[in-house]
């Protein structure tokens, strides 16, 4: 494979990932790595289908390792790497890498504006004097709000502060710049508010096969005090956010998901960054393919990689 | 502009579902059908577009005069979907070529898209013959409608058995038939039915059941927890099923549903196919979901408590997706969380807004 070697050099996929998000905070890291799959195969020649599949997996493999949560990098990688499969034809190699960029332009045309169909999706659960309860920082679920408030809806929303690292102050910035009310409150009194709010309405790191979702920790508790209090728990999803994973407990989270990297080698002793929350505590998840049951999501995923 | 105001077909129907000389969601289905049958067959139109566009209005018109009654919006939106396929069929008979643009969104679909237009088919394309193949569907459908109550009352055996007890609630027409070919084919049935106040229809369905070969109990709706204990299956019909499996049914199902789980009863639920639709429960004070009906039954005008004193009576209960066992439709037996499934098969989703 002397193609892809003599060209690497010019061409630093992480640095490449890292700058993408750095530039526009608002970008999903998924949406990041499938732009940064797109530039590879723009940018790099490719002599063989399986050089350009194992090129692929390496980058992906380079995402992966880098400090951001991974969740959304893995989703999204596997999401192009099928989008390669299936967009393959019996023609000549030159014309595939064609009609793959032709391809993928339109694919991530409709991925960059699927956080707006989503946002229009919820506007009719937000309704005037409806009290909604979110958890720490998630910018769909934000979009979702200004959109609603926009339309001169008066809310109010309850924010959780997001331990480790607070993000949910964050979101009580964005939210008041946006002139919607709201209060910031601990992650330990998700218990307190539950009683007093109409709904609960929270983004996803990955949605996983089951229907259930993989977020930042916390919204395990959050869906159960939700489902004890028979609030809904509603999720807000880019449908790149599908990943093939089955897990049936904490336990089973790959570990690359729940902890930075700086900890993988010894994780006895420090706090998960993500959970697990299983479909049974999920009343219906937003996604750009339309409002959708927790049971509809296995469907999609079947569908796509059947 | 001709498409806001309403044909006087349209008129005629929307007055007589006001004035209750057309009840019954069956009767407003197929009287609904019908018309757009007409309108298909006399309209001026050119092209699948335009009768898009005359249906999709005329269709606003009746969900906007009857947000109660969600069957018409249904069939709206099932004679677009049809339109739409037949206008694809005709498409591919003209071009050789296989197209699956129409299905639904999916993820599959979002990485295999080849290019923008495929979204947007241009139904702006006159057909020839597709007046013809729209008729034909449309007798699939009005067949379909028609023995839509047999094929349900067909699985009452598979789902009643001798010796069981039944409760059901108020009076539906297809649970009477239901049950009616279960007293036939079954012995010694035991059929509760709570009467459902205030109309007390409840006491039609006793009295049209009543038969030797089964008993019959009548009892109040605040016995329906008490009864529960003894029941084997709850039975009930619904005004219509939300796009997540929950129901929309008569008030006093909650009170069923919630006391047959503390029971672990499984609820049964008869649906046909034209009950389902794409509409979400967003929360509680959405106009179109509830109504009130007349309160003189609760509470006589006369009464001297009349005087002091809200009298209410909601016509309809949510019942959540996780209370419901089963829905038996015309075409089988369901999960409520397969409804969604069963949504995308019968409507086309830009049509679920419309």
């Amino acid at each position: 494979m002397p193609q892809t070697l003599d060209k690497k050099d010019d061409f630093d996929v992480v640095k490449y990932f890292l700058k993408l998000l750095d530039d526009d905070k608002d970008l999903s890291s998924g949406i990041a790595a499938i732009k940064t799959l797109l530039m590879i195969l723009e940018k790099k020649q490719f002599g063989t289908i399986h050089i350009l599949q194992n090129t692929m997996l390496e980058a992906v493999a380079a995402m992966r390792n880098t400090d951001l949560s991974i969740a959304a990098v893995v989703s999204g990688g596997e999401l192009f790497c099928r989008f390669i499969t299936l967009s393959l034809d019996d023609r000549g190699m030159e014309e595939c890498r064609e009609i793959m960029l032709h391809r993928g332009k339109i694919f991530l045309a409709k991925l960059l504006n699927s956080r707006n169909v989503i946002a229009q999706q919820a506007q009719r659960f937000i309704t005037d004097g409806c009290r909604v309860l979110t958890h720490s920082r998630s910018r769909v679920v934000l979009k979702a709000l200004v959109t609603a408030a926009k339309a001169n809806k008066q809310f109010h929303v309850f924010v959780t502060q997001g331990g480790p690292d607070n993000s949910g102050e964050q979101m009580i910035a964005d939210l008041e710049r946006a002139g919607i009310d709201c209060t910031l409150i601990l992650d330990s009194a998700t218990g307190y508010v539950m009683e007093s709010v109409d709904f609960v309405m929270v983004g996803a790191e990955a949605v996983v096969e089951s229907g259930g979702i993989i977020n930042r920790i916390g919204s395990f508790t959050m869906g159960l005090c939700a489902q004890e209090m028979k609030k809904p728990f509603y999720v807000l999803a880019e449908s790149f956010k599908f990943t093939r994973l089955y897990p049936l407990n904490q336990r089973d989270l790959p570990d690359e998901y729940k902890y930075s990297r700086k900890h993988l080698s010894d994780v006895s002793k420090v706090h998960p960054l993500v959970d697990y929350t299983p479909p049974a505590y999920i009343t219906l998840l937003f996604t750009d393919l339309g409002i959708l049951t927790p049971s509809a999501v296995s469907d999609e995923l079947i569908k796509l990689y059947m | 502009m001709k498409e806001t105001i309403p044909l006087p077909q349209i008129q005629q129907l929307i007055h007589d579902i006001k004035v209750g000389k057309v009840d019954g969601s069956f009767n407003i289905t197929t009287k609904t059908l019908e018309l757009f049958k007409q309108i298909i067959t006399n309209a001026k139109w050119q092209h699948a577009e335009d009768l898009m566009q005359i249906i999709r209005s005329q269709g606003q018109i009746l969900q906007s005069a009857l947000p109660q009654e969600t069957v018409t919006a249904n069939v709206t939106r099932r004679l677009l979907k049809i339109i739409r396929e037949e206008f694809d069929l005709l498409q591919v008979k003209d071009h050789h070529l296989a197209d699956d643009s129409q299905a639904s969104l999916s993820l599959h679909k979002l990485v295999t898209q080849t290019s923008e237009c495929d979204v947007c088919v241009d139904y702006g394309i006159p057909r020839a013959g597709l007046k013809e193949a729209l008729l034909d569907h449309l007798e699939e459908i009005e067949t379909e409608l028609e023995t839509s109550c047999e094929s349900i009352c067909a699985q009452a055996e598979q789902h009643i058995h001798s010796t069981e007890v039944i409760l059901t609630l108020g009076h539906t027409r297809s649970v009477e038939h239901f049950l009616k070919r279960a007293i036939k084919k079954r012995q010694s049935l035991t059929i509760i039915i709570a009467e459902c106040a205030p109309a007390c229809r409840g006491h039609n369905l006793a009295a049209s059941l009543a038969s030797n070969n089964v008993e019959i109990i009548v009892i109040p709706d605040s016995a329906i927890f008490a009864m529960m204990s003894r029941v084997n299956k709850v039975i009930i019909g619904t005004h219509s099923v939300l796009a997540n499996g929950g129901l929309r049914a008569a008030c006093g199902a909650y009170t069923v549903a919630l006391a047959a789980k503390h029971y672990s009863v499984p609820v049964i639920v008869l649906a046909p196919m034209y009950k389902l639709a794409p509409v979400h429960l967003c929360s509680y004070e959405q106009d179109a979901f509830n109504s009130l009906g007349c309160a003189e039954g609760v509470l006589p005008y006369d009464s001297s408590a009349a005087r002091c004193a809200k009298i209410y009576s909601p016509i309809f209960d949510y019942v959540p997706p996780e209370l419901v066992t089963l829905f038996i439709s015309n075409t089988g037996g369901h999960a409520p969380s397969y409804v969604y499934r069963l949504l995308t098969e019968l409507y086309h989703p830009d049509d679920y807004e419309m």
